[in-house]
């Protein structure tokens, strides 16, 4: 149980070589991939992302955290595919077309995978259609959108579009983020949801998935 | 009341006699707007200096001095860096703290002296600060990154950029003395800073340490120019002797009102919510209605909180600007 703690205090801490040495000393233990993954990465991540939703913790922690995370979950991800361990869904995630802004949005994938979410990353710039392609093609239930810029912020709505055009809207949610959206815009254009950062959407994504 | 005096007045806390300044801070304007305002009539051979007197606001000029020369390699992708280590830093080292490109930019400064002291217009300048320069080197997130792994790099950087900037301030105060200046940082974002006080404390406050109280001691304003929501931090800037902040973006969640009253002798520039300049006259004078209040109460120029948007369509500038007048002297009222 305590080197389960050590792996989560250490995520936390973004030291990922102690972290990578604790999964292995873990495992020589015996214990459980899943277990190493939820009750020690996951747990570590969760308390980054409620720390930084609170304010507590800023981007450079939350970066080095997730760092941490992503080593110990490459360590475990062969373990887990032998012990047939699933993600609990899978988004694709983009800046919208005219958009090159990256951060918010790699945060907010750094905090989906943080909760067991299977995330694939269609980077900036990216047009309404590749959305929705990536969407049909990888059988994704979830869509989130970035845009830090008022002119693009508009790129949202089209995807919500061609989302209802290619019939399947009913079949993935629409989240969206981003410094000039709110609530309000998130109603106006049909998205499913919008959240302030990107703790808030890893928290929204999760429940959308198991729900 | 000349152009300079308004902005000196408030910059000092006084009411200008006549009205508050009428200035676009943002004096680089959105390439996209002016494109769109020349097809809506704006003389597409108006020069970017005259553009703001075409529109009606006070003449102001800013200097952005250069921190790498022409020949500095480019990021390879938006937010890349051009160099991710020291090894690399110190091949880049030729292209940056150009004194050379400097001299040249302040030749221009130097050209404006006598149209400066007769009050014509105000003079500002601005430096990259110590957080948004590393960034332009180290990229985005190797940047954000590289408070953990690099701190020996961060270091050193801020250490020659202070030496860099402070050569430059003695040759600007040769020329003159300008009224106010800005370090660039944009080292906030909607949900609050994106570097915790320790870390600002760690990296940041032994530069502003080194350059702030030069720049202060010949009267210049320090004011830090950061987009996002920069509210939490002010305390945090104020220990490093800065004296304002702009552009306080509203759709960040920036409360200029609920600001002013936690700091009552703090600068504040700009506030004015761009997006209601998409939507209606209506909304601009809801905005200004906004604002009033803090502009009576004095050290504050109500500007738009970033550049003009390109979908304000020229004729409602036209109006955003005698209201941003009109609202100027109702300000200054008893």
């Amino acid at each position: 149980m305590s080197i389960l703690n050590d792996i989560s205090e250490n995520l936390q801490r973004g030291k990922a070589k102690v972290v990578k040495e604790l999964i292995q000393q873990a495992l020589d233990a015996g214990e459980k991939p899943e277990t190493i993954l939820s009750e020690g990465l996951l747990d570590g991540m969760n308390i980054i992302g409620a720390k930084f939703k609170e304010g507590t913790v800023y981007v450079p922690e939350v970066l080095v955290a997730a760092r941490a995370m992503n080593q110990g979950a490459a360590m475990l991800k062969p373990y887990l595919e032998e012990a047939g361990v699933k993600s609990i869904g899978r988004a694709c995630l983009g800046t919208v077309q005219g958009d090159l802004h990256d951060i918010g949005k790699n945060l907010v994938k750094m905090m989906l995978e943080g909760k067991g979410i299977e995330v694939i990353d269609l980077g900036t710039d990216v047009a309404p259609e590749t959305f929705i392609q990536t969407a049909i093609e990888q059988d994704c239930q979830l869509i989130c959108l970035s845009a830090l810029l008022t002119t693009t912020m508009g790129v949202m709505g089209e995807v919500v579009k061609k989302a209802e055009e290619a019939g399947i809207r009913d079949k993935v949610k629409i989240m969206i983020g981003g410094a000039p959206v709110d609530e309000a815009f998130c109603r106006q254009i049909g998205a499913d949801v919008y959240t302030p950062d990107a703790a808030s959407a890893a928290d929204a994504a999760k429940a959308l998935l198991t729900a | 009341m000349t152009n300079r005096d308004r902005v000196k007045a408030v910059l000092n806390f006084e009411m200008p006699d006549d009205r508050l300044p009428a200035i676009e801070w943002a004096s680089w304007w959105w390439d996209r707007t002016i494109m769109e305002w020349q097809k809506q009539g704006l003389p597409a051979n108006l020069g970017f200096h005259d553009i703001a007197p075409y529109l009606g606001l006070d003449q102001h000029y800013q200097f952005w001095l250069p921190h790498r020369d022409a020949l500095c390699p480019q990021p390879k992708f938006f937010g890349g860096p051009i160099a991710e280590d020291e090894e690399e830093y110190e091949k880049i080292l030729p292209h940056l703290y150009p004194d050379g490109d400097v001299d040249r930019q302040l030749e221009f400064m130097r050209s404006l002296k006598a149209g400066h002291d007769a009050g014509d217009y105000p003079v500002w300048f601005s430096l990259d600060g110590g957080f948004w320069f590393p960034r332009t080197i180290l990229g985005i997130e190797n940047h954000l990154y590289s408070f953990y792994d690099q701190p020996e790099l961060y270091e050193r950087i801020l250490n020659d950029l202070a030496e860099f900037q402070l050569r430059q301030l003695e040759k600007i105060y040769s020329i003159l003395t300008p009224e106010f200046m800005t370090f660039g940082e944009d080292m906030s974002y909607n949900n609050g800073p994106m570097i915790s006080e320790d870390c600002f404390d760690e990296f940041l406050l032994p530069y502003y340490n080194k350059v702030v109280p030069y720049i202060k001691e010949h009267g210049t304003k320090v004011i830090i120019d950061s987009d996002g929501d920069i509210s939490r931090m002010v305390p945090w800037l104020k220990r490093v002797g800065i004296e304002g902040v702009l552009p306080l973006e509203r759709k960040a969640g920036v409360d200029v009102a609920a600001l002013r009253e936690v700091h009552p002798d703090f600068l504040f520039i700009g506030a004015f919510d761009k997006m209601t300049m998409r939507e209606s006259e209506e909304a601009m004078r809801e905005e200004f209605e906004r604002l009033l209040p803090v502009m009576k109460k004095g050290g504050f120029i109500p500007s738009v909180d970033h550049q003009t948007p390109p979908d304000c369509p020229l004729e409602r500038y036209h109006i955003y600007v005698d209201m941003l007048k009109e609202y100027g002297r109702k300000a200054v009222e008893d």
